[in-house]
C-alpha cells in the first residue's frame, strides 16, 4: 500500500507573473472558489524573453511572484481556462501537475473527491 | 460565469489608467496599460478607446518651428530616427512635406470603441448615451462613499449590483417601464454580465471590445473602481460592468440589442507620423540643448589620457540631501551659490516605505512610491514631559471636529449652527479672502498657542536593527555619499500647503505616496544617527564620523520656506552649524520663490505667452524676474499658499523634461531651468551596480510617469487632464467632478500645465541621461524587460557615458555602444 493511498489527489497549479498581475490572478482564483494560496515574492529565471529579475528593491509592479494554489481536480480545467486566457497576453507562466494533501477540505474539496478516487 | 470571461474582463481593464483617492493622488501615465507597445501605437489605440490626442496640435509644432524651437535640422535628425531606411534625398523631400504640407488644424480626436447604446444613439439620434452615464454615475457615487455620508446605502454589504439591484426599482428618476424590466433582471452580477452579451449575442472574440468600450465610456469612475477592486476590496469591475450593461439592455428598445448585434472586435486605429516627427524633432532640440549644457560644464573632453587624480576634497559646510524632484534643482542650485554647500538628489522617500502615524493622530500614511508598499510601521513619541498635554490638546481639537461636522452633517442642527456661528464665520471668511497672508499668519498662532509644541522623535522601536542598517546602506550606496561626510548631513524632504485644492496631493511627494516628505527624512536621519546601525556601518567599511549630525528638513515648494525638523535633537556642538544653514536655506529658498514668481500668473512682472503659446514654466527671463524682488516674492507665495481661491498655486513639476543620474559635478552650476530631476550616483560606490538597478528600475519609473501624467494633461486637458479647476467639485475623497456630474476626472487640472492659452507645460517624453559604466546599463536594461519595453518603445530616451571623458551614447534596441550621439 503506497502513502499516496492516505492522501487526496488534487491538482496544483503555479504562475509565474509579474506583480502587476497577481491582482488579477487573485481573483481569479477567489472566483474559482480556491481558499488559498502560497505567494513567493521576487522569483527569477530565464524564459524565453530572456533573464527576468525577479526581485527589485523598489518596485513591486514589475517584480515577479508566484502564486502557487491546490484545487479539486473537477474545479481545475475553468481555472486553467482562465488563466491561460490571461497568459496569452500578458508575461508569465503557468504549471498544472497532480498533487496530493492530506487535509482536502483545506483546499475547497466538498465532494468525494478523496482518498478513495486516487486508490482507484 | 466563466474563467474565461473573468480573465477578459482583468485584460480588459488594463487600458484604465491608474486611479487613486485624491489624499493619495500621485501622478502616473495614464496610458500605462499600453507601456508594451511602441509609443506612436499606445497613441494610436488610445485615441480609438478614449477619443483622445497623444501630441501637440499641428498649428502649435508649426509655432515652434517658428520661433525655432525646432529646426530642420531637428526635424532631420528626428526622420533619421523615426524612418533610417529613407536616403537623403527621400528625407529631404519628407522635410519639405512635413514643413509646407502638415495641416494646420485637424479635427478633433474621436472615441471609436462604442458601448452599444452609443452605437444605437449614433444611428438612431436619440441620447440615451447621456441617461445611462447619469444613471451609473449617481449610483456609483452613492456607493464610494466612504464614511462622508451620514446616510450609508442600504444593503451596501451586497456589493454594488446586489445593492443597485435591490434598490434601483424603487428609484423614481427611472422610468415605470425601464424599472419593470430591470426587476427581471439576474441576480447576480455574473450572470447579469452573461445575460448582456447572450442578448447582445456578442461572440467570443468580441468579448473584449465589448468590455473594453464598457470601462472606457466613464473611464475615471471604471478606474477609481479597479482600485477600490484591488486596494479596499468592496466592489469589483464586473458589478461596474453588470450594472451598465443591464441598464444599457434595459433602456434599449425592445429587440434592438439582438440587432446592434457584437461590437468589431478591434476598433481601427490609425499612428499619426506626421505629429510623432514633429514630436520626436522638439525633443531633439531639447536633448541637444541640455547635453551641450553638461558639456560646456568643461567635463566631457573625451580624450583617451588617463583621469587626473582628483584633489582630497574639502569638507563641505554641509550636506543637503533632496528629493530627485525637478523643483529641488532650484534650491540646491541657489543653495550651493550662498557657500560650500553639497547637495545630492535621492528619491523623497528616503529609501523608507513607512506606515507613519503621527503623534497628533489620524489614520497611519503611506508614505513610499507608489510601485511598492509600506513595510515598516513607524511612529512618534515626545522627548520630554509634555506627551499628556498635547494628547489632552490634540483630543481636544478632534472632539471639537467631530461635534462641527456632526452639526453641519444633521439636518436640523445644521440651520442652528448657521445662527449660532454665522456672525463669526462669516467676517471669518472674508478676512480670509481679502486677506489670506494676514489670516495665515493668525491661524498659525492660534493653532500654535492651542496646542502647546511638542518635542518628539522618532520611534524606531518597530524597525528591526538588520533593516535599520541596510536601509542606511543602500540609501548612502545609492546617493554615492559614502566618504567626506560633513558635520551636518541634511534630509530634505518636500511637501506643499494650499488652500481648497483638491490636487494638493499632486503638489506634495509622489515619492511619499502624495504626502509630505518630512516623516521619511526624519526616519532616515534618524537610522543615521543610531550608535548601533553606525557601528555596523563601519564594521563594513562605511565610517560616519562621531561629529557627523544627521538632520531633517521640509521644503515647501509652494512658499519655498524650508523647515528644520526635529532641531532640539541636535547637540549644543552644531547649533552654530545649524543656524547659518537655516539662514541659508532662509536666502536659497527666497531665491528661488523670486525666481518662480517670475513665471506664474499675476505675480509682479510677469508677462506669459508666446507664438506658440508656449513659455516654459522654467522661464529664468531677467525681465520678468526684475519686477519680482525675493521680499515680494515671498510675500507672494505665502499669499498663494493660503489664498483659496488661487487657481496657481505654484507649477508643480511642470516643464519636466528629464533626469540625470550621475555625480553633481555633471550638473553643478548649471540652470537646468527646474526642468530636470536629479538623482546622484557615483559608480565607484556602487561596485556591483545593484544601486544603479535600482534607480533605473524605480526613480526612473517614478519620473516616467510623472513625466508622462504631465504629458498627456497637456496634450489633451479634456480626457487625460482634469479640465479648468474653476468649476471642481470633489467627490467625497474619490476625486472631482466638474461642475456637478459626470465622470471623475482623471490627470492635471488645466491650471497645472498652462495659463489661460499659453502653455506652461511642454510636453516632451523623458530624456534619462547616465553616466555609469555602460556594460553595467546595458545588463540592467537586459535583465529588466520593463524598463526594455519603455526604452524599445521610445517611452524614454536613454543616453549614457562612462565618466565624464567619455562621449555620450544613445541607448537603442542594438545596445548602447553601437550608436553614438552628439
Amino acid at each position: 500500500m503506497s502513502y499516496r493511498d492516505q492522501l487526496t489527489r488534487m491538482t496544483r497549479i503555479e504562475v509565474v507573473i509579474t506583480g502587476d498581475d497577481v491582482a488579477a490572478v487573485r481573483e481569479l482564483l477567489r472566483s474559482a472558489g480556491v481558499p488559498g494560496f502560497t505567494m513567493v515574492s521576487g522569483v527569477a529565471g530565464l524564459g524565453h524573453g530572456g533573464f527576468h529579475q525577479g526581485s527589485l528593491l523598489f518596485n513591486e509592479h514589475d517584480s515577479q511572484s508566484m502564486l502557487i494554489a491546490v484545487t479539486p481536480d473537477e474545479e481545475a480545467e475553468q481555472l486553467v481556462a482562465g488563466l491561460r486566457e490571461l497568459l496569452k497576453e500578458r508575461s508569465g507562466v503557468m504549471f498544472v501537475s497532480d498533487t496530493y494533501v492530506s487535509r482536502p477540505e483545506y483546499f475547497g474539496a466538498s465532494r468525494s473527491s478523496g482518498a478513495a478516487d486516487s486508490a482507484g | 460565469m466563466s474563467m474565461v470571461l473573468r480573465a477578459e474582463i482583468a485584460l480588459a481593464a488594463k487600458v484604465l489608467p491608474i486611479a487613486r483617492p485624491l489624499a493619495d493622488f500621485v501622478a502616473v501615465n495614464p496610458l500605462s496599460g499600453f507601456e508594451s507597445l511602441p509609443f506612436g501605437e499606445a497613441v494610436a489605440r488610445a485615441s480609438a478607446l478614449y477619443g483622445c490626442s497623444g501630441y501637440l496640435r499641428p498649428e502649435q509644432y508649426r509655432a515652434l518651428y517658428t520661433e525655432g524651437r525646432i529646426t530642420d535640422a531637428d526635424l532631420r535628425a528626428a526622420l533619421h530616427r523615426l524612418w533610417p531606411q529613407l536616403d537623403d534625398t527621400q528625407r529631404e523631400r519628407a522635410l519639405g512635406s512635413l514643413v509646407d504640407a502638415t495641416p494646420l488644424t485637424m479635427p478633433p480626436a474621436m472615441r471609436r470603441a462604442l458601448t452599444p447604446v452609443e452605437r444605437y444613439d449614433q444611428t438612431h439620434g436619440t441620447e440615451l448615451t447621456g441617461t445611462v452615464n447619469d444613471h451609473v454615475v449617481r449610483w456609483c457615487s452613492v456607493f464610494a462613499d466612504q464614511g462622508q455620508a451620514s446616510w450609508t446605502l442600504p444593503g451596501r454589504h451586497r456589493g454594488l449590483y446586489g445593492a443597485w439591484h435591490h434598490l434601483v426599482v424603487h428609484d423614481r428618476a427611472v422610468p415605470a417601464d425601464v424599472r419593470t424590466r430591470l426587476a427581471a433582471a439576474p441576480a447576480t452580477a455574473a450572470d447579469a454580465v452573461q445575460g448582456a452579451i447572450d442578448t447582445l449575442g456578442a461572440a467570443a472574440g468580441s468579448h473584449r471590445a465589448l468590455f473594453e468600450a464598457e470601462l472606457t465610456a466613464l473611464p475615471g469612475w471604471a478606474a477609481h473602481l479597479r482600485w477600490r477592486s484591488n486596494t479596499i476590496g468592496d466592489v469589483d469591475l464586473i458589478d461596474y460592468l453588470a450594472l451598465r450593461l443591464t441598464y444599457e439592455m434595459a433602456v434599449l428598445p425592445e429587440g434592438a440589442a439582438a440587432r446592434l448585434g457584437a461590437p468589431p472586435a478591434n476598433p481601427p486605429s490609425e499612428a499619426d507620423d506626421q505629429l510623432a516627427v514633429w514630436q520626436e524633432a522638439f525633443e531633439q532640440h531639447y536633448r541637444a540643448e541640455l547635453l551641450a549644457l553638461l558639456r560646456s560644464d568643461g567635463t566631457g573632453t573625451s580624450d583617451t589620457a588617463p583621469p587626473t587624480p582628483a584633489p582630497t576634497p574639502m569638507r563641505p559646510a554641509a550636506q543637503v540631501v533632496c528629493c530627485i524632484d525637478v523643483r529641488s534643482e532650484g534650491l540646491r542650485r541657489h543653495l550651493e551659490a550662498l557657500g560650500p554647500y553639497e547637495t545630492l538628489g535621492f528619491a523623497g522617500f528616503f529609501a523608507v516605505a513607512i506606515w507613519w502615524r503621527s503623534l497628533a493622530g489620524g489614520d497611519p500614511l503611506g508614505n513610499c512610491p507608489a510601485l511598492i508598499n509600506p513595510r515598516h510601521a513607524v511612529g512618534e513619541t515626545i522627548t520630554d514631559g509634555s506627551l499628556a498635554a498635547f494628547q489632552l490638546a490634540a483630543q481636544g481639537q478632534a472632539a471639537l471636529d467631530d461635534a462641527l461636522h456632526l452639526t453641519k452633517d444633521t439636518p436640523g442642527t445644521a440651520f442652528v449652527l448657521a445662527e449660532a456661528a454665522g456672525w463669526l464665520t462669516g467676517p471669518a471668511a472674508a478676512a480670509r479672502t481679502i486677506a489670506p497672508r494676514r489670516w495665515r499668519a493668525w491661524r498659525q498662532r492660534t493653532v500654535d498657542a492651542a496646542t502647546p509644541r511638542a518635542h518628539t522623535h522618532v520611534d524606531l522601536s518597530r524597525f528591526a536593527l538588520g533593516d535599520r542598517v541596510v536601509t542606511a546602506r543602500t540609501a548612502l550606496s545609492m546617493m554615492g555619499l559614502t566618504t567626506n561626510f560633513a558635520r551636518l548631513v541634511v534630509m530634505c524632504g518636500h511637501t506643499s500647503e494650499t488652500a481648497a485644492n483638491p490636487y494638493e496631493a499632486g503638489l506634495r511627494c509622489g515619492a511619499c505616496g502624495g504626502h509630505g516628505g518630512g516623516p521619511n527624512a526624519r526616519v532616515l536621519a534618524a537610522v543615521l544617527n543610531d550608535p548601533e546601525v553606525r557601528a555596523a556601518l563601519a564594521a563594513d567599511g562605511l565610517v560616519l564620523p562621531d561629529d557627523t549630525v544627521v538632520i531633517a528638513a521640509e521644503h515647501d515648494t509652494t512658499t519655498d520656506e524650508v523647515t528644520i525638523l526635529d532641531p532640539h535633537l541636535v547637540p549644543t556642538t552644531h547649533h552654530e552649524d545649524l543656524r547659518q544653514l537655516g539662514a541659508d536655506l532662509d536666502a536659497a529658498g527666497a531665491a528661488l520663490a523670486a525666481e518662480r514668481c517670475a513665471t506664474l500668473p499675476g505675480s509682479p512682472g510677469v508677462t506669459l505667452g508666446s507664438e506658440s503659446g508656449s513659455a516654459p514654466a522654467t522661464a529664468n527671463a531677467a525681465d520678468a524676474r526684475a519686477g519680482c524682488t525675493p521680499e515680494l516674492a515671498r510675500a507672494d507665495a505665502q499669499r498663494r499658499s493660503s489664498d483659496w481661491g488661487e487657481a496657481f498655486p505654484e507649477w508643480g513639476l511642470a516643464a519636466n523634461a528629464a533626469m540625470i543620474v550621475g555625480p553633481r559635478s555633471m550638473t553643478e552650476g548649471v540652470d537646468l531651468g527646474r526642468r530636470v530631476f536629479l538623482h546622484s550616483y557615483v559608480a565607484h560606490a556602487d561596485p556591483g551596480a545593484s544601486g544603479l538597478e535600482t534607480i533605473l528600475t524605480a526613480p526612473v519609473v517614478v519620473a516616467q510617469w510623472i513625466n508622462c501624467q504631465y504629458y498627456f494633461s497637456t496634450t489633451d486637458p479634456h480626457v487625460f487632464g482634469a479640465g479648468t479647476k474653476t468649476v471642481h467639485n470633489p467627490v467625497g475623497t474619490v476625486g472631482v467632478f466638474a461642475g456637478r456630474g459626470g465622470d471623475l476626472r482623471m490627470g492635471l487640472p488645466i491650471q497645472s500645465v498652462a495659463a489661460g492659452s499659453t502653455m506652461v507645460h511642454e510636453p516632451l517624453r523623458l530624456l534619462v541621461v547616465v553616466q555609469a559604466p555602460r556594460r553595467a546599463v546595458n545588463d540592467i536594461v537586459e535583465r529588466n524587460p520593463s524598463l526594455r519595453a519603455l526604452l524599445v518603445g521610445h517611452w524614454i530616451t536613454l543616453v549614457t557615458r562612462d565618466d565624464e571623458r567619455d562621449d555620450w551614447h544613445e541607448w537603442t534596441a542594438h545596445r548602447i555602444d553601437q550608436e553614438t550621439t552628439t
